[in-house]
């Protein structure tokens, strides 16, 4: 199906005896290249760039220079301009990549501004705004690439294979996890994703992607000055992208056609409408996203995409990963808690607690509200740093350590508010729990060497699905599912990840009676398999039913400790629920 | 979709009349160099009617495809392409120097003679295998650079300094100026830039009063070039200043105000053809080409910028006329640019509105000193004749 | 460098870097208010003096048609009550250009509300719908609407510069012309008012208090409508003050205003889109910054502003965590 964008080849032909079609078809791919990089930037990781046509500028200047002031050829410029944005990526990346929210577009306005400034000043290495001419053509298989027809396939099929290698991504380990991480970081760390580490490689791939178009562009047009390279250029090239649905791979292509064709034809249109000569077609731009903003804030690509028949993927059939059953002996304790400590300006909210959690037990965490155990759950989890004490799991200190290192050591938390990615569906959903269990990284992934392993990955999520009950929504999109199922989702997404020591914060909130059956049933039948689990619940009958073991918290400090009937006698444990009784 | 219909009207109607000779103009009508592609487009314009009125050149009608680059480079060349491809037997333009520079390979690949507005020499110098094809008729900052230090020099002037754009025009400005003037023996104390878009030089501009130079020259062009003299004139400056003929139009003028009296500047003599010598060689032509620029834009509407533009029309209508004889472009278009491009080359002693052009094999400006620059001077508001160099 | 100089690089810094100032405060107010980082804001600047222009030479500008035509579909949008707003604004706006044809102390009146009312027009029209969106959405539709307006200022008046003239004439001191002085005291002024207001007046404190926490603002009788309609005509108002004292020493021209409005924006980012006061310390910074590096290297010095964001920003990303909340 995918294979179908390879008809985009035939284009050329159709339109040999238009030599001016072919150079805007040329100038279509190269837009298309550089909204793809948006693709991934902002469609898959949820980062804004303003300075997409600076890494362009960049992959187009090294190939220039290399070309034509050292005489090498184009195929060394390719390397030296592809290097060279992965540079700029690299360091621009570093520096911006952990900006929270708004504040990274911001700087990438900055950067492109500063850079197009630079590349206009330095006029003994970059010609300032005459630019540098007389790039060669590229040469392939003897023939020289130096008309808009023989070039048009150049670019066409490289987009193409761009646009397969695109589809890889997101259909991998990693093209769900920069979902998770553009929607939820801390969701994503708590499955094994480390959110700056990625964040980063996502910015390096698609300011590499924006090079390339850069040296295309530069062999192509054989010229290259700053302007093509300027803030108003990365901000047409957000536009398509956004216009046409920067969420998707047909959306941004779509979206760069679109205006391609269009500022041709505005180009035409508005000096007839207006009157008189002159290049208004910004003001097109302009109207036409404030338009989509408004009407269609998605993009014009899901207007179109729910007329379009969709596919079935099917559901897995592969082998599922190999899962570690927990071994070792019960009893042995696996999360040891000592003195742990946090208080947030004046207030205390955890003061002091220590327990420890056996092997496949079921240990319960109940206290009023406001008693600390979600701060509890942070600091154990790696979320929150604690101000005091240390944690220990298997043996191992992880007081201080980043929530996804801590997954990969075996331990893995559901939270009270379903942290589920709702366009993604069921299957991949659950699935991204199996992020820290697989292997593949960019390269494998673009290539699409990773297709065994992510069979396997999907046959691993849908065995967890099976495990709660959910197997029959699997090819359903998230949003749709219950409070109930989404918890349940949730679990299953643990369950994938084999962590052996599950932390589950509120699970049966929201649930009617027979799923919080379910549910008890589920956990108490992985207990048994020899997973530990520690729970947070309001509700008493439920805990009480289920747990070992219960530690009850009130105001940050543990006020009890032992089974079910114990700490329902304890008397500072009712006082506590009911308020300061009369002493008897 | 209009485009087809448009398309196929057109290749129906030509087939029926005809062939019309296409003639590519490429022009920066909008964008920082507007104020000189609007003059250069309107002369277009007016051409067409006149040829249109007239029947066309020895008999074939002449039809002008105008395009606007934005003072955009990557503009210019798409156009540029794009008129290739729809037939054109020669281009005329673009009104930037980058601009031109970019349409040179273009140009040559596609074999079409190009005819650019634009001033820097580099446009044309050295006449390799792509400046073959490429010919220009404003003077060359070289040539105006030779006026002005000659200017200064007879004026006692020891030491000058430099402000200008930090682009293609400035850049090259600050070249040749800086190269005639140490050649005449002046002391270059400064040399500074700005963008074309700044609001403030006082930094670059205290920077050379700092230097205390007897001279400044302006490397810009429009109105621009009016925030250095007015910074210069506010902190206190009283020596010489020097604009380039980049700023001959009536823009500059109202925008400067009181600020450029007094500004001494380089000019092509049509600036100033009703003060000329009547003995001038080209003043007849000039005030001609004034007077029907005047009859259909106003009085006062001219540049010495659109003049450009009818300088490149008056090359080209004889060249057109001799290379019909021997080669016809509805038969075969590669053969009649070819040989348009010889006919241009082959122009001698032609009079036109900024000086005499003679090109050749090594010479595509054509222009002698001695007749394409006079020095000008800003008094009351208005351009005063100073010296012409005859 | 000798004392005169640095005086007049100080002079030009604080008069340039005010005026940096008084943009990043409309920038910081609008985006505390409506999350909008208000790009377009160097358009609207521009749009006085150019508007003005017109005026005096007796025509009717074409912004004056882009506010009718906002102001229009503002009544559109709105139900009840609400149409009075822009149906009395638009007709008393064209009433009043009317008769300013030609009249200064009317024009320079006229231009002002103009600017105010189409910005104000702006945000009801383009923000007001978009009011649940990230602040990203809000961020490329400003850019969008920064693009449309600088092209539509190139269709109203051209691509030349034009210059007004001064309202007070000649120099103080050399360096420093009377109208300089108008603009540093203008800056005084506002900075003054927008205290008093923002402390003492109770609709001020409201507007800063639905800044701070929107939905207990509504939750006490503030409409967010209202606090965005009144944070962009503040800046609205600011903005239009700025060019039309600006513009006798700079020239107007349509394409100005986007670097204007980017080194306000660098000031509001030193103070974090947050902090008032830093951002008009930032503003200065700015200003002097720029005056000593174009002195020292002419060529790099909007370079070296727009790099100063990158240590900001930096810092800003230091206090923030890399695990967002």
């Amino acid at each position: 199906m995918r294979y179908l964008w390879f008809l985009l080849l035939l284009l050329p032909l159709a339109l040999f005896p238009f030599p001016y079609y072919l150079t805007l078809l040329n100038f279509f791919a190269l837009s298309a290249m550089v909204a793809l990089s948006l693709y991934v930037l902002t469609g898959l990781a949820g980062m804004t760039s303003f300075a997409q046509a600076a890494f362009m500028g960049m992959g187009a200047y090294a190939t220039a220079l290399l070309t034509v002031k050292v005489g090498l050829s184009p195929w060394l410029g390719l390397g030296a301009g592809l290097l060279s944005a992965l540079l700029l990526a690299l360091l621009l990346g570093a520096l911006t990549v952990r900006l929270k929210g708004h504040f990274l577009p911001l700087s990438t306005i900055a950067w492109q501004v500063a850079l197009y400034i630079l590349a206009g000043n330095l006029v003994g290495l970059t010609g300032g705004h005459t630019g540098l001419t007389d790039l060669p053509p590229i040469h392939l298989f003897g023939i020289s690439l130096d008309t808009g027809f023989r070039y048009a396939f150049l670019t066409l099929f490289l987009l193409v294979l761009l646009v397969l290698a695109l589809y890889n991504l997101r259909q991998s380990r990693i093209g769900r996890a920069l979902l998770a991480l553009r929607g939820d970081a801390l969701a994503a760390a708590s499955f094994g994703v480390d959110p700056a580490a990625l964040r980063l490689k996502a910015f390096l791939l698609s300011g590499v992607i924006a090079g390339l178009a850069g040296f295309l562009y530069a062999h192509f047009l054989r010229f290259v000055n700053p302007t093509p390279f300027s803030l108003e250029a990365s901000i047409k090239y957000l536009v398509m992208a956004v216009a046409g649905g920067v969420g998707s791979i047909p959306g941004v292509m779509l979206g760069a056609a679109f205006f391609t064709g269009l500022e041709d034809w505005l180009k035409d249109l508005l000096p007839l409408l207006l009157g008189r000569q002159g290049n208004y077609e910004t003001i097109g731009y302009g109207l036409i996203l404030a338009l989509i903003l408004i009407l269609a804030p998605k993009g014009l690509w899901p207007m179109v995409e729910r007329y379009l028949p969709s596919r079935d993927p099917g559901l897995p059939k592969a082998e599922p990963l190999p899962l570690k059953s927990p071994d070792g002996p019960r009893g042995e304790v696996v999360l040891e808690v000592q003195g742990l400590q946090k208080s947030f300006g004046g207030l205390m909210a955890v003061a002091g607690v220590s327990f420890d959690l056996r092997r496949g037990e079921i240990l319960a965490l109940i206290g009023p509200n406001g008693a600390g155990k979600t701060t509890l759950f942070n600091l154990i989890t790696g979320t929150l740093v604690p101000d005091g004490g240390r944690v220990f799991l298997f043996g191992r200190e992880v007081t201080c350590l980043p929530p996804h290192r801590v997954h990969l050591l075996g331990l893995g938390r559901t939270f009270q508010h379903p942290h589920l990615f709702p366009e993604l569906t069921v299957l991949e959903n659950a699935a991204l729990g199996t992020f820290a269990r697989t292997r593949a990284g960019f390269p494998q992934v673009l290539l699409g060497l990773h297709r065994r392993e992510e069979e396997r990955a999907l046959a691993t999520a849908y065995g967890a699905l099976r495990r709660v009950g959910l197997e029959s929504l699997a090819l359903e999109r998230a949003e749709r599912l219950s409070v109930g199922q989404q918890r349940l989702l949730e679990i299953a997404r643990l369950l994938a990840s084999g962590a052996e020591v599950l932390l589950l914060d509120e699970p049966a909130a929201g649930l009617r009676a027979q799923e919080k059956r379910e549910l008890a049933s589920l956990l108490r039948s992985l207990a048994r398999e020899g997973y530990t689990v520690l729970i947070v619940d309001h509700d008493m009958d439920l805990i009480m039913g289920l747990a070992d073991r219960v530690v009850v918290m009130n105001y940050g400090e543990k006020i009890a400790e032992g089974t079910p009937k114990e700490v329902q006698r304890n008397p500072l444990v009712r006082a506590a629920y009911l308020g300061e009784e009369e002493v008897a | 979709m209009k485009r087809w219909l448009v398309a196929l009207l057109l290749l129906g109607l030509s087939a029926l009349a005809q062939e019309a000779l296409k003639v590519g103009v490429v022009v920066s009508a909008t964008g920082p160099a507007a104020s000189l592609g609007i003059p250069e487009r309107n002369t277009f314009l007016m051409l067409q009617e006149m040829l249109d009125r007239t029947g066309g050149v020895a008999g074939r009608k002449v039809q002008f495809v105008i395009l606007d680059d934005a003072s955009d480079t990557t503009q210019a060349v798409r156009n540029t392409r794009r008129l290739v491809e729809e037939g054109v037997v020669a281009i005329v333009g673009t009104t930037t120097t980058p601009a031109s520079l970019g349409m040179i390979p273009v140009v040559a690949e596609a074999k079409v003679p190009m005819i650019s507005l634009a001033a820097s020499k580099d446009i044309i110098h050295p006449v390799d295998a792509q400046r073959f094809w490429v010919f220009k008729t404003p003077q060359t900052e070289e040539l105006m650079a030779r006026a002005i230090v000659a200017d200064m020099v007879a004026r006692g002037v020891k030491t000058v300094a430099y402000i200008g754009f930090n682009d293609a025009y400035g850049e090259g400005w600050a070249r040749f100026f800086e190269t005639e003037a140490r050649a005449k023996g002046l002391q270059v104390v400064a040399s500074e830039r700005y963008a074309r878009t700044d609001t403030s030089v006082t930094g670059q501009v205290l920077r050379i009063i700092a230097r205390r130079p007897d001279a400044v020259l302006v490397g810009a062009s429009g109105t621009p070039a009016v925030l250095p003299q007015r910074t210069l004139k506010e902190r206190g400056y009283a020596g010489l200043i020097y604009q380039t003929h980049g700023v001959a139009n009536p823009d500059f003028l109202r925008v400067g105000g009181k600020d450029v009296e007094g500004t001494l500047l380089p000019a092509g003599p049509i600036l100033v053809a009703e003060q000329l010598p009547s003995a001038y060689p080209t003043k007849r032509v000039a005030l001609d080409y004034i007077q029907r620029y005047e009859a259909k834009y106003g009085i006062g509407s001219y540049s010495t910028f659109g003049a450009h533009a009818w300088d490149a029309w008056l090359i080209l209508k004889p060249a057109l006329e001799r290379a019909l004889k021997r080669a016809d472009p509805a038969k075969d278009l590669a053969a009649f640019r070819s040989a348009l491009r010889d006919e241009i080359e082959a122009t001698r002693g032609l009079v036109a509105t900024h000086g005499v052009f003679t090109f050749g094999k090594d010479e595509h400006l054509g222009l002698r000193f001695e007749d394409a620059a006079v020095m000008v001077r800003v008094e009351g508001g208005r351009w005063k004749l100073e010296r012409t160099f005859r | 460098m000798d004392a005169t100089i640095l005086s007049f690089l100080l002079l030009d810094g604080l008069q340039n870097g005010v005026i940096y100032g008084l943009l990043a405060l409309s920038l910081v107010l609008v985006f505390a208010v409506t999350r909008v980082i208000l790009v377009p804001i160097g358009e609207l600047l521009m749009f006085a003096p150019l508007s003005l222009v017109w005026l005096l030479e007796g025509k009717l500008p074409g912004t004056l048609w882009l506010a009718l035509a906002l102001g229009g579909a503002w009544a559109l949008m709105a139900r009840g009550r609400g149409v009075l707003l822009p149906l009395a604004g638009g007709v008393g706006l064209f009433l009043l250009f009317l008769l300013a044809k030609g009249v200064p102390p009317l024009a320079y009146l006229a231009a002002v509300l103009l600017v105010v009312y189409l910005g104000v027009a702006t945000y009801r029209v383009f923000f007001q719908p978009m009011r649940g969106a990230t602040v990203l959405s809000l961020l490329i539709m400003a850019v969008g609407l920064h693009v449309a307006y600088q092209g539509l200022g190139l269709v109203f008046f051209g691509p030349e510069q034009f210059r007004p003239a001064p309202l007070l004439a000649g120099e103080v001191v050399v360096g420093l012309s009377w109208q300089g002085v108008l603009v540093l005291l203008f800056a005084a002024l506002s900075l003054m008012v927008l205290y008093l207001f923002f402390r003492f007046s109770l609709f001020g404190k409201a507007l800063l208090a639905a800044a701070e926490n929107r939905l207990g603002a509504r939750l006490l009788g503030i409409h967010p409508e209202e606090a965005g309609m009144v944070a962009f005509g503040i800046a609205s108002l600011l903005a239009a003050f700025s060019g039309l004292l600006l513009a006798p020493l700079i020239n107007a021209a349509y394409f100005m205003g986007f670097m204007l409005g980017l080194k306000g924006f660098v000031a509001a980012i030193l103070g974090g889109l947050a902090s008032y006061p830093v951002a008009f310390l930032g503003a200065l910074l700015v200003g002097f910054f720029e005056s000593f590096t174009s002195f020292y290297a002419s060529a790099y010095k909007e370079a070296l502003v727009f790099l100063l964001l990158v240590p900001a920003l930096f810092y800003q990303s230091l206090r923030a965590r890399a695990v967002e909340e």
